[in-house]
């Protein structure tokens, strides 16, 4: 597989991007972290702070939460909270993140981050955007809406700047600038071999969060240039489809083995995938009003009932000719796991084969996962 | 064409010396801690039984937990797909394996030789040969005879935990109830059962389903297994060495 360069030079812009967040708070810029999708960025943005993604991937952190939190829940929970009550008391590594932020973005989406979020409050300023479960009742529009106005006046009070609908329609303009980008990558993925492998993608999205949406868009175009300089591959790997749980910074486990096992990641039905950009905002509506329209159709399966995220396995499956989807989800991640049923079912009568990978943040199960893998990879080759 | 295969799995290493389509040459070992010797071990036991020297074998394909430290094998491949092979040799008309071993369990829909599906059980030892193994022992009674003593139980206990560290403590209370060895272990063996029956009936499978790896040789499993599907299951003479042969049979194949 071609190596390209932009991955390289992202991971090395962020240790200026901590510097230039330091020198901007110094300067009174607000900077806010978040953890999900569900947080529109635009309105952050628009009210002149900056944002930062909290981690939520690394398996250290999760043994620190463990005196705090039960075991029996998620590792992207266990590890975000561990990130940011480490003591330093162990010889794991404090998250550089949690201490450049002023305020935690949160969002209601399961019941592990709900109550997560109560706790760190404890620690850090937290404002929690309540989310409408049912998301295509006209009722819960208006909800949602209602509670992105309360956000934006929150993040006002928080950067004393007033969020104008001509900075919010900047902001959306710019935002889906990107989206458009992304779209263009990943048109490049459409080819058979693809050019850039999964696991590359997964690190250029995780990272996103962290960088500035103009650093990002420069690096998205380096990186769709050197994809179109680079000698095309010969040969056909099977083409796979990840759907499921996000795989936060420091969580590429189950892309590195598909990949290193002769797959080929092609696209990702899952919050650090397609579902990031996928849907743009309408930038001809009332600002407030098109983002909490597109907000609230992002198929999480905190959603019910959430069929959305079947269709789109299936268009994904489609549109990007995979020979197989890999379901991947966290261990005790009960939305995402009870889901899988229907998205299989589905799955099987389009005549799609699927491997279910549940799985956390340790090594245990790596030979296991890789048996299943190579398995897979047998089946559909 | 002379090809060998070797199975390299957690309890037992098997390997299967394939010349041409028919003789069949097959060596059981224990693993140990040592997947590469128990593996070369194995392999020679074959060579020396056929008296074909080293050097005449075409290919070597190694399968099992261990596939990939068999160094001077030349390829690796899935135990999935390894069983399907075998058990297709040996059972043309095969459409689903249940495959229990020492340490997992997996269910695999068949079609015309191919896998189209599978499912395994991989976090513990619910289900599997260590799971009968741990029980045997609480119980006291030899693993080799467990399934005979379950099958002269006429009131199985009810085990109701499957994790293999309850389990044992829940034969102990139940012998502390006064529960017979008999009824306990028809109780764990149902328990198994119940458990694999439910991956079964999610994969479909109806006919025609092979029971293969160490615990198929386990007959109170196979006629819980039979009670709770409710179909007549079809274990191979030889339940352990499919994957080795499937391997082996594999190498024929690919280099035809």
């Amino acid at each position: 597989m071609h190596s390209f360069k932009t991955p390289d030079k992202i991971k090395n812009s962020y240790s200026s991007r901590i510097c230039q967040i330091a020198d901007e708070r110094k300067k009174g810029k607000k900077v806010v972290g978040t953890f999900c999708l569900f947080v529109p960025d635009e309105i952050i943005f628009a009210a002149g702070a900056d944002r930062v993604i909290l981690c939520g991937g690394k398996n250290e952190t999760i043994p620190i939460a463990e005196q705090y939190l039960p075991r029996n829940i998620c590792p992207l929970v266990k590890s975000s909270f561990g990130s940011l009550v480490n003591d330093g008391s162990s010889d794991v590594k404090s998250c550089s993140h949690f201490s450049m932020v002023d305020m935690v973005i949160a969002e209601n989406t399961c019941d592990s981050k709900k109550k997560m979020y109560e706790l760190l409050g404890n620690y850090i300023p937290t404002y929690v955007i309540d989310l409408p479960q049912r998301p295509d009742s006209p009722e819960a529009l208006k909800y949602f809406l209602s509670e992105l106005e309360k956000f934006k006046s929150a993040m006002e009070e928080l950067t004393g700047n007033r969020v104008t609908k001509d900075r919010l329609r900047e902001e959306i303009k710019s935002s889906n600038e990107t989206r458009k980008l992304l779209h263009s990558l990943y048109d490049m993925r459409k080819k058979d071999p693809a050019p850039i492998n999964g696991t590359e993608i997964l690190k250029l999205l995780q990272r996103q969060y962290f960088l500035s949406p103009g650093e990002f868009k420069e690096h998205i175009r380096n990186l769709i240039k050197e994809v179109e300089e680079s000698e095309p591959e010969e040969n056909h790997r099977p083409r796979i489809l990840i759907s499921g749980c996000p795989m936060s910074g420091g969580n590429s486990k189950v892309p590195e083995i598909i990949e290193d096992r002769g797959g080929m990641i092609v696209a990702e039905e899952s919050c650090t995938g397609t579902r990031s950009f996928w849907d743009p905002v309408d930038e001809d509506k009332e600002p407030m009003l098109a983002l909490a329209e597109r907000y609230i159709k992002i198929p999480c399966s905190c959603m019910s009932p959430n069929d959305r995220r079947v269709d789109n396995n299936l268009e994904l499956a489609e549109e990007f000719d995979v020979d197989g989807v890999v379901y991947y989800t966290l261990q005790f991640c009960h939305g995402y796991n009870i889901e899988k049923h229907k998205v299989q079912q589905a799955l099987k009568k389009a005549g799609i084969p699927m491997l279910f990978i549940e799985t956390d943040y340790s090594g245990s199960d790596v030979e296991q996962i890789k048996l299943r893998v190579d398995a897979f990879m047998e089946m559909l080759s | 064409m002379i090809t060998i295969g070797i199975d390299a799995g957690s309890a037992t290493t098997k390997a299967v010396l394939v010349n041409g389509e028919s003789n069949i040459i097959k060596s059981i070992r224990p693993t140990a801690f040592d997947f590469v010797s128990a593996a070369d071990d194995a392999c020679e036991d074959v060579l020396e039984m056929s008296g074909i020297d080293r050097k005449d074998v075409k290919h070597i394909y190694s399968t099992g937990y261990g596939r990939n430290s068999i160094k001077f094998a030349d390829k690796s491949i899935s135990e999935i797909t390894a069983h399907t092979k075998g058990v297709h040799h040996l059972y043309p008309e095969v459409r689903g394996i249940i495959d229990i071993g020492g340490q997992d369990c997996k269910v695999i829909s068949v079609t015309d030789g191919r896998v189209m599906d599978f499912i395994m059980n991989d976090k513990c030892a619910a289900g599997t040969g260590k799971f009968l193994e741990y029980t045997a022992r609480a119980l006291e009674v030899p693993i080799d005879r467990l399934g005979d003593v379950a099958l002269s139980s006429e009131n199985p206990a009810e085990i109701t935990s499957m994790c293999t560290v309850f389990a044992e403590s829940e034969v102990i209370s139940l012998r502390a109830k006064g529960f017979s060895k008999e009824d306990i272990a028809a109780g764990l063996v149902r328990s198994i059962a119940r458990r694999v029956a439910v991956m079964a009936r999610q994969m479909g499978l109806q006919e025609n389903v092979a029971f293969v790896g160490g615990v198929a040789k386990n007959t109170g499993i196979k006629a819980a297994l039979e009670k709770e599907l409710g179909i007549s299951l079809y274990v191979l003479p030889e339940p352990q060495i499919t994957g080795a042969l499937g391997a082996a049979l594999y190498a024929q194949e690919k280099h035809q």
